[in-house]
């Protein structure tokens, strides 16, 4: 409900005029310093008591989750009376800010602690400090880096992706006959699971001895159809599912860049005598970079989470060919109850995605910024 | 009963014919199954009147049990917690009973069986319902973040290191071991098992173990028995009780042809399956690695360091090495679901270690066209035997080294020890679990769709079975299967140490490497051993030996 009009009025006047009284803000002060030493005491004593020091008696974490919400409010309300109208702007931020804070910022924190700790479920002694130990198994594990290896070659054929997308993002785009029927068929499979699309392809359609697929192969003269034996067949089928599940949603934004693109240029081009192969790289292929390389990074960052239909159809096999980092995780998480390892495995993944994307970006501005200089 | 097993049993009492050709294609195995079965049915002691109207509800063949069901044979059970619990005894008293909720069985049926229960101690049960992918997670977090909020657990024994191991379970008291009449269990489930350093924790509900199921029309066919004779070799044509045979066999059959299909021998599932895979390798190993004079298999108890990189398990990796060129194509890629639902029972391959669910599934299920052809019987042997202790291998005077894979050993109810501190509780909690596992509520839920196994000897009594209106050729050949295994003097038990699957999951990565072809099997078995080493070391040395060695009762 909006506040009354003299009310707004007579605040707007305060705060912009007049200053606000030393006692408020004082009280305002006093109050975010008491919120924030109560959460600090509390911490402390959660801590005290969980590590044994102060035995307290506190049955979980509970306590201090009160006292963050306590110290948001103490924030909150300390800020409009120190700082008046700001104070009021800041209210409509806080609250998301303490939120990721709560939910984004101190997870990832404590994602890196555990991944500092010797934390296997099963050990009678608990979490034990490990400090840079899992990093050096991590760097000794050759079922890590095979994965990661894997993630290489499953995020370079992104390109092949992305041409195969453009492709069909161009056919779409052209004056063809049932348009929006093949718009919305393409989109079908982005629609479908991936738990789904590991069953009814991975392990049915291309099941080598009854699979459609095999028995056809079969038909035409292929003898023994297999397509997860051999480590790069096994490979390329899970790059196919995946890439047929995936490319609409790249197709889909490309046809959204070239349904934008402003026709007279391409109009232009014709006029002066450019044929469609001329026009596509000189004018639509320059004018999409930037829609096209969105779509790659989108479809990049989706990619270094492929895990569910490795996890389905190969479990990472034949002899970890077809791995993928998080369906490595998964295991030494799920199955090796390996909390500590599985964490770090996953941090040292998460910051090499970062750099990756920060590169990325980096080349990615480069080379847009060329085509709009030009 | 396995609901599946169930449905086949109806499936078959529906067709008379399909009785008679079960009957034909079973009898390979009911021969070698008689002589043991024998000793439960030779008594043929006459069913107790309770036990005979216990099986009576809802009947054999009148549709699945429902909840009133479970309710009325929980009633009809109750008489020995009456013996020793008055009426209303445990009013006020709140029990949380964690376990499992698969094909609405389990928990399902444990809820009708403890309302008679509940109404007559006045103790309230609460329930915590897991699917089975989500249980080991939560125990396991649960034991780790010290937030054990259950008081009764439905546990698998190869998680007793974990829970038992780690103090989390309470002693059972004689009265129960009275109570639910442990002598009867069969002797694999007797102690050690569900013995922690000689305390009992474990009341058993089920059991479980890997047999060999095979192809009787292969062993039967002439065109296959004249080629076996016409390339020289040894012996007649028939089911193969060694794994050197099976060998043979699989070589044997690659590029022949059976009912103009391609034939196949013994099937490996060469694909990992969270852990559960590894038990299959087992399966080939035990005959070559359990020796009869030596309870330890896969670890020296005494070091906990592993066998895996014997002789004799580098010798059950190299059998599986040198079959892969005979089994199916694509057999790499195949999980133990593949090689069992769908090769074997889809006709694929001829001989099959697994768990009793193909015998039950070959005949109920869609997929399955092996019903009237399939055989069962204990695990193969070996000619020779690994011996650890003196590194040859032994030859014994009784004849092959037979070595059934106990694998998984079967569900088990457990009462937490944060129960101890109150008597009252403590009475309450070891009555529930005692009236779960029960002898005559047992033979009930071996009876009927339960999610359990037989594993009492008084469950094989076959004229029971038949009394309740069941064909007696199959539910004599499959029990027999069954019995046979769990009774056998020399079954390799699981080790129950903590995070023992966590071992399996690490050695399936490198198995698979080594069925890859990226490794021989000594180097690939020496890297198996190596990752269990370090989980040993990471888990707890001293704990592991500890715990291992409380495991085997020394």
């Amino acid at each position: 409900m909006a506040a009354p009009p003299q009310f707004e009025h007579a605040r707007y006047t305060q705060n912009r005029g007049a200053p606000i009284p030393a006692a408020r803000q004082s009280m305002g002060r006093a109050l975010i310093w008491f919120g924030s030493l109560g959460l600090l005491a509390m911490i402390l004593l959660q801590i005290l008591d969980a590590t044994g020091t102060l035995p307290i008696g506190f049955e979980n974490w509970r306590p201090t989750l009160y006292a963050y919400v306590a110290w948001a409010v103490a924030l909150g309300t300390g800020q409009v009376l120190v700082r008046g109208e700001p104070g009021w702007r800041a209210l409509f931020v806080l609250p998301a800010a303490l939120f990721t804070i709560a939910v984004v910022v101190f997870p990832t924190l404590f994602g890196f602690y555990i991944a500092s700790l010797d934390w296997n479920l099963s050990s009678l002694d608990g979490p034990k400090f490990f400090g840079f130990g899992n990093l050096v198994l991590l760097m000794q594990d050759p079922f890590y880096w095979n994965s990661l290896l894997n993630m290489v070659y499953y995020v370079a054929l992104v390109l092949v992706e992305y041409a195969i997308a453009f492709g069909l993002a161009l056919l779409l785009n052209a004056d063809i006959k049932a348009r929006k029927f093949f718009r919305v068929a393409f989109l079908l499979p982005f629609m479908l699971s991936p738990v789904a699309v590991s069953w009814m392809i991975g392990k049915s359609m291309l099941e080598s001895r009854f699979g459609p697929v095999a028995s056809f192969l079969r038909d035409i003269g292929v003898e023994s159809p297999t397509f997860f034996s051999s480590p790069w067949v096994a490979r390329l089928s899970i790059e196919v599912m995946d890439a047929w599940m995936t490319i609409p949603f790249m197709m889909i934004l490309l046809l959204a860049g070239l349904q934008a693109l402003p026709r007279e240029v391409v109009e232009a081009a014709k006029v002066d005598g450019a044929n469609a192969w001329q026009s596509f790289w000189k004018i639509t292929f320059p004018l999409m970079l930037p829609v096209s390389v969105t779509a790659v990074l989108i479809r990049t960052i989706f990619k270094l989470k492929l895990a569910d239909i490795v996890i389905n159809v190969t479990s990472g096999g034949p002899g970890g060919a077809t791995d993928t980092v998080s369906s490595f995780i998964f295991r030494v998480y799920r199955d090796r109850s390996n909390v500590g390892y599985g964490t770090a495995l996953a941090v040292f993944y998460l910051i090499a995605i970062i750099i990756f994307l920060i590169l990325m970006l980096r080349v990615a501005n480069r080379l847009t910024r060329n085509v709009t200089d030009q | 009963m396995k609901r599946e097993l169930y449905n086949k049993m109806m499936a078959m009492q529906a067709s008379r014919r399909s009785v008679l050709k079960g009957a034909a294609g079973a009898s390979v195995a009911a021969l070698g199954a008689s002589t043991a079965l024998g000793a439960f049915t030779a008594p043929a002691f006459a069913a107790s009147d309770l036990r005979a109207e216990m099986l009576k509800v809802p009947g054999v063949g009148v549709g699945s049990p429902t909840d009133a069901d479970w309710r009325k044979v929980g009633e009809l059970a109750l008489g020995p917690t009456k013996d020793r619990v008055s009426e209303g005894e445990f009013a006020g008293v709140e029990l949380t009973f964690m376990g499992l909720n698969n094909q609405n069985l389990h928990n399902f049926l444990f809820r009708g069986f403890l309302k008679p229960w509940e109404a007559y101690t006045g103790a309230k049960i609460n329930w915590i319902d897991l699917a089975q992918s989500d249980y080991n997670a939560r125990l396991q977090q649960s034991i780790a973040t010290g937030t054990v909020d259950f008081d009764i657990i439905e546990m698998g024994a190869p998680f007793e290191g974990d829970v038992a191991g780690k103090g989390l379970a309470s002693e059972m008291p004689d009265w129960v071991r009275e109570q639910i009449d442990m002598d009867d269990y069969v002797d694999y489930l007797k102690a050690p098992v569900g013995t922690w350093a000689g305390k009992t924790y474990r009341v058993s509900i089920d059991g479980d173990c890997h047999n060999f199921n095979y192809r009787t029309d292969y062993f039967t066919d002439e065109d296959l028995a004249a080629a076996w004779t016409d390339e020289g070799n040894d012996g007649p044509w028939e089911v193969p009780t060694t794994w050197q045979k099976v060998q043979a066999v699989t070589k044997f059959l690659k590029g022949k042809k059976i009912g103009g299909q391609d034939a196949n021998g013994y099937l490996d599932p060469l694909k990992g399956w969270g852990g559960f895979g590894f038990y299959f390798l087992g399966s080939r190993a035990t005959a070559y690695a359990k020796h009869p004079d030596d309870p330890n298999w896969l670890f020296d108890a005494d070091t906990m360091k592993p066998r895996v990189n014997n002789p004799a398990w580098v010798r059950a990796i190299q059998d599986v090495l040198d079959t892969i060129d005979s089994q199916p194509p694509d057999q790499i890629n195949a999980d133990p679901g593949t090689t069992g639902f769908q090769q074997f029972l889809a006709g694929t391959g001829s001989m099959l270690s697994w768990w009793g669910d193909i015998g039950s599934n070959a005949k109920t299920s869609d997929s399955s066209v092996v019903g009237d052809v399939v055989g069962f019987d204990i695990l193969p042997g070996s000619d020779d035997v690994y011996n650890a202790s003196t590194g040859n291998w032994d030859t014994l005077a009784s004849g092959p080294n037979h070595a059934p894979n106990m694998a998984y050993i079967g569900w088990g109810v457990y009462v937490m020890a944060r129960v101890d501190g109150d008597s009252l509780k403590h009475k309450a909690a070891w009555s529930a679990a005692a009236h779960l596992g029960g002898k005559d509520i047992s033979l009930w839920a071996s009876a009927y769709p339960s999610g359990f196994q037989p594993y009492r000897n008084s469950h094989f009594n076959i004229p029971e079975w038949v009394g309740a209106g069941y064909d007696e050729a199959f539910i004599t050949n499959y029990l027999a299967s069954q019995a046979n295994s769990y009774n056998h003097p020399n079954a390799a038990i699981e080790p129950r140490i903590p995070g023992i699957f966590q071992y399996y999951s690490v050695a399936e990565d490198e198995l698979a490497k080594i069925y890859a072809g990226q490794f021989d099997a000594q180097t690939g078995a020496d890297n198996i051993a190596a990752a269990w080493e370090k989980i040993t070391d990471q888990i707890g040395r001293d704990n592991q030996i500890a715990l291992y060695k409380a495991s085997l009762g020394l």
